[in-house]
């Protein structure tokens, strides 16, 4: 009965740990999420800002092979 | 102190229990303590007078494991409430997270509770942290007492909770509201690791 009673005392015991820890786990994988979220959210920002900010491909610049004609038009231009 | 250190995947939270003398802050830990699993039980220091009194600080580090990737370690100080103890309790609450305001519940000791929480306030102002919005729970301790020696919890939130922050009725002697009031105490901390300023990347 004796034992009985101090297993029950010991378990309880335990128990407001556990729980605590139960409960504080709990907020700490709740906030992990979100910073770990947050790195990959800048990380995308930071690409799309890098995007944005490459010189845009000209629409024929497949088209475009021979370099001497280029530099012909750019001399023509200037001039 | 960071709260999160996320290059190292740490999180540190320092908590203070503040409160006037006698009100039961080292009470708190002791029952902390002893609730701790053998393993994860480290040294509590408690540095007091030959009348059990704190004379300077009592520290309990609560290392509980690694948890969603991250080694978390809680430290949990107590500061003396005498008043002469000022240089102490401001040296305690360097880098402090999150307090709990042990208030005595006794009628009589209403006085001291307001003179600590002011001392609280002037100290927090001192080391820059923001009074009205560190993380702060009031705990009335003491509710064993017969009911004509102690204030009603209502009584004692319109002196002392100004702030409207968790209160909790508590008996640390013999546990009650001990483990409420540390787990509203880290739950508010913790809350805070999503607030970019507080955290240390």
């Amino acid at each position: 009965m004796a034992n009985e009673s101090r297993k029950g005392s010991e378990e309880e015991e335990g128990g407001e740990f556990a729980d605590f820890m139960a409960d504080i786990s709990h907020e700490i994988a709740q906030r992990v999420e979100s910073l770990d979220a947050r790195p990959k959210a800048a990380s995308r920002e930071a690409k799309a800002v890098k995007d944005k900010k490459k010189t845009p491909a000209p629409l024929d610049a497949g088209v475009i092979l021979e370099w001497p004609t280029i530099a012909d038009r750019i001399i023509e231009e200037i001039r | 102190m960071s709260v999160v250190n996320y290059g190292t995947r740490e999180i540190t939270c320092k908590i203070v229990y503040y409160g006037p003398g006698r009100s039961g802050k080292t009470t708190n830990l002791q029952h902390v303590y002893s609730k701790l699993p053998e393993e994860r039980k480290g040294k509590m220091v408690s540095l007091a007078t030959e009348t059990d009194r704190t004379l300077f600080f009592d520290f309990l580090p609560l290392d509980l494991g690694t948890i969603s990737g991250f080694a978390t370690r809680f430290q949990l100080y107590t500061v003396p409430g005498q008043v002469y103890y000022a240089a102490t309790r401001k040296l305690v609450l360097q880098g402090v997270d999150g307090v709990v305001f042990v208030a005595d519940s006794q009628s009589r000791q209403q006085a001291e509770n307001i003179e600590s929480l002011q001392d609280l306030h002037a100290n927090l102002a001192d080391e820059g942290l923001d009074p009205r919005t560190i993380p702060l729970v009031m705990q009335y301790n003491k509710r064993d007492l017969p009911a004509g020696e102690i204030s009603a919890v209502e009584q004692l939130d319109d002196t002392l909770n100004f702030r409207g922050v968790p209160h909790f009725s508590a008996t640390a002697v013999t546990g009650g509201g001990v483990f409420e009031t540390l787990r509203s105490i880290s739950t508010l901390v913790l809350s805070r690791l999503s607030a970019p300023q507080t955290r240390d990347s």
